[in-house]
């Protein structure tokens, strides 16, 4: 245990806690809720340093779940079209960090000027109407300049894009789409053109022409387009499978460093389902490719070619050979929890679980397979927003998705654990309990980062 | 690993791993081993996956304890690591696909590089259901698995057929080198510690033949 983190006193975190003479109360009791989830979660556990949260009698069960501060009706929560701008609690405690932790500002190298971002923080009370316009309002006029400031709009995104504006915004974020709006179009166009070049290139072509070991990555990938999100039908469509099988081919192709790696056919689909959204209207679940446009299913698989591509640029060690970042990460994670929640970290070393035998996938398939496929899209909104700093957040995303059962995980002896975490309960779940893993990430980051000596590299 | 608690009642605790190319039904067998469960829309496994189950063999209980592997060839680096402790192993191909029978020497090797000499292996040519389709034949594995030293069996995880022969032989075929193990340093196999992963160093003379179904 280390004792001397300057940053994180309990002054620090006091401040956190008990912002209640704050003129900016209402705004902040969400925020508050969060808190006060966090600390049930947390409650009893030590940090380093010795700093302990102000301990609530709450119980920490269910606490996540049932926290007042994130219910909604159920009309709001899930698949309807308008849940992202019906959702502005994390958007506030994003905003409203700054205001209560002064370490803020550095910790989120990705965010600009958060001191501007508080000035309009304010007129988010109204209620969710109010709220959805005024989210969509800052969205459209980030969107609507001739240059789109990136940093403005990752903070934006962080909390969730309306699902519409998806599309332009991950694009834009991504760097794919170039942020100067009279240049936009003609590079997408351009880039869209590569894409089908190197198609034809190295796809395009018979097996006498590939080497042996490029046959064996065509034949891995065929084997798993089939099984690439088998629970969602609209992926089984023969053009859809192919669209895939030329993206990871042609990605693998040109990243010979890693080639195609199990998994990074996952990773694709959320880009895939994203672009679609543009040309396919309701339900992924009723949409066909057949009813569309060749030439669009073309510029689809395009954007969803680059997309991953400048996803994965930001991880190309993740699949090299020993996929050595991957088992960084996993090692961070491991240190993170230890810190976070000593007693699980215990119990779990005690019972010889090992990180590497649950979390591995998670880093591998960036939690695409333990979460329902309609959350998918917003978990990634906040990825996407994170930019280069992702690899590092994904570790608090990680640890508080995996803390969500600290009390489960107590009671459980290896085998149990291993078979629990390879199949968590997470088939209902809805905004609500992933807007949670994500506030909480985003703390513990803002806690824990402070501290350079809490995660060793 | 760190010590396991006994949650439930065995007299022995085996650890087996699922072998061989992607996409040959390892998960498959695997579950319905475990479960009794089958999926045609099951995921490639990223990485290990893991499961349990007790059987059976004379009068005491077995638990297998089975680590099922990602297929790819990238992931080896990873997996190999859940070799270590193995005494037992089902190296899986498809009856439908030549190249993963092909494959399999290259697994075995694999399996030799990283576990005990003595390990139990079985070759499972999975698939047996889709007959139109077959690619490799029987009468082929069985040479192989002759020269190799090891067991084999067709099974469909499908069909069910055979999945339940296939893990019980490896297990009985574990049992009987522990037991004779013991017998020959004069120890009673039950006074074997529970809950310990039996390791089947410095057996000697363990003979395996083919074991055709």
């Amino acid at each position: 245990m280390k004792s001397n983190n300057s940053h994180s006193t309990e002054e620090d975190l006091k401040q956190e806690t008990s912002p209640t003479n704050s003129p900016l109360t209402t705004l902040d009791s969400r925020f508050n809720q969060t808190l006060r989830s966090v600390q049930g979660l947390l409650k009893g556990r030590s940090f380093p340093g010795k700093v302990l949260i102000t301990r609530r009698s709450d119980p920490p069960d269910g606490t996540v779940l049932g926290s007042p501060g994130v219910n909604r009706s159920p009309s709001e929560i899930d698949r309807s079209p308008s849940k992202h701008m019906d959702d502005p609690d994390e958007d506030k405690i994003h905003r409203n960090k700054p205001n209560t932790s002064t370490t803020v500002n550095k910790l989120k190298p990705s965010m600009s000027n958060p001191e501007d971002k508080s000035k309009e923080a304010p007129r988010f009370v109204m209620g969710a109407r109010a709220t959805d316009t005024a989210r969509l309002m800052k969205f459209t006029k980030v969107l609507g300049g001739t240059t789109v400031i990136l940093d403005k709009l990752r903070e934006l995104a962080w909390s969730g894009v309306p699902p519409y504006l998806r599309p332009n915004v991950w694009r834009l974020l991504l760097g794919y789409a170039p942020p100067n709006s009279d240049r936009r179009e003609g590079v997408l166009r351009r880039k869209r053109i590569e894409y089908f070049d190197c198609v034809a290139q190295y796809y395009d072509i018979s097996d006498i022409e590939r080497t042996d070991e490029e046959i064996n990555m065509l034949r891995q990938i065929a084997v798993d387009c089939p099984r690439t999100v088998p629970d969602v039908t609209f992926f089984q469509q023969a053009e859809v499978q192919k669209s895939l099988e030329r993206i990871l081919y042609t990605w693998a192709i040109r990243h010979p460093a890693s080639g195609y790696v199990q998994g990074i056919n996952d990773l694709a689909t959320p880009f895939l389902v994203v672009f679609l959204s543009e040309h396919l209207e309701g339900s992924v679940d009723n949409w066909s490719v057949a009813d569309l446009d060749p030439e669009k299913i073309s510029n689809v698989e395009a954007d969803c070619y680059w997309c991953l591509s400048k996803l994965l640029d930001g991880m190309q060690d993740h699949y090299t050979f020993a996929q050595p970042g991957i088992q960084r990460l996993v090692f961070k994670l491991k240190e993170l929890v230890r810190r976070i929640d000593e007693p699980v970290a215990k119990h779990m070393d005690e019972h010889g679980l090992e990180f590497l035998q649950f979390a591995f996938r998670w880093f591998n398939c960036l939690l695409i397979r333990e979460i329902p496929f309609h959350l998918v899209t917003r978990l990634w909104d906040t990825y996407l927003a994170e930019g280069d700093a992702l690899p590092d957040f994904l570790v608090y995303i990680f640890a508080s998705f995996l803390l969500t059962w600290s009390d489960k995980l107590l009671k459980l002896d290896f085998q149990e654990m291993v078979m629990f975490l390879q199949h968590l309960p997470t088939n209902n779940w809805s905004h609500q309990e992933l807007e949670m893993v994500l506030s909480r990430a985003f703390m513990w980051h803002t806690m824990f980062d402070s501290c350079p000596n809490h995660l060793a590299t | 690993m760190g010590a396991y608690r006994a949650d439930d009642d065995y007299d022995y605790l085996f650890k087996v791993v699922l072998i061989g190319d992607s996409g040959v039904g390892k998960s498959n067998l695997l579950s319905r081993f475990t479960r009794n469960e089958f999926s045609l829309e099951s995921k490639s496994t990223i990485g290990v996956e893991f499961a349990t189950r007790s059987i059976r063999v004379d009068d005491k209980v077995v638990k297998a304890q089975i680590w099922d592997t990602a297929g790819q060839e990238r992931y080896r680096a990873i997996t190999s690591a859940y070799y270590r402790g193995a005494v037992g192993a089902l190296l899986v191909y498809d009856v439908t696909r030549h190249v993963t029978f092909e494959n399999v020497e290259r697994w075995l090797k694999e399996l030799r590089d990283h576990t005990d000499s003595n390990i139990v292996i079985m070759l499972v040519g999975n698939k047996a259901d889709l007959r139109h389709l077959r690619a490799v034949q029987t009468d082929d594995a069985t040479s192989f698995a002759e020269k190799e030293h090891t067991y084999f069996m067709e099974t469909s995880a499908l069909e069910s057929l055979n999945v339940e022969n296939a893990f019980t032989e490896v297990l009985t075929q574990i049992y009987h080198i522990v037991s004779r193990k013991a017998l020959e340093s004069g120890d009673d196999p039950a006074a074997l510690p529970k809950g310990q992963t039996i390791n089947v160093d410095d057996v000697s003379a363990v003979k395996k033949g083919g074991c055709c179904s």
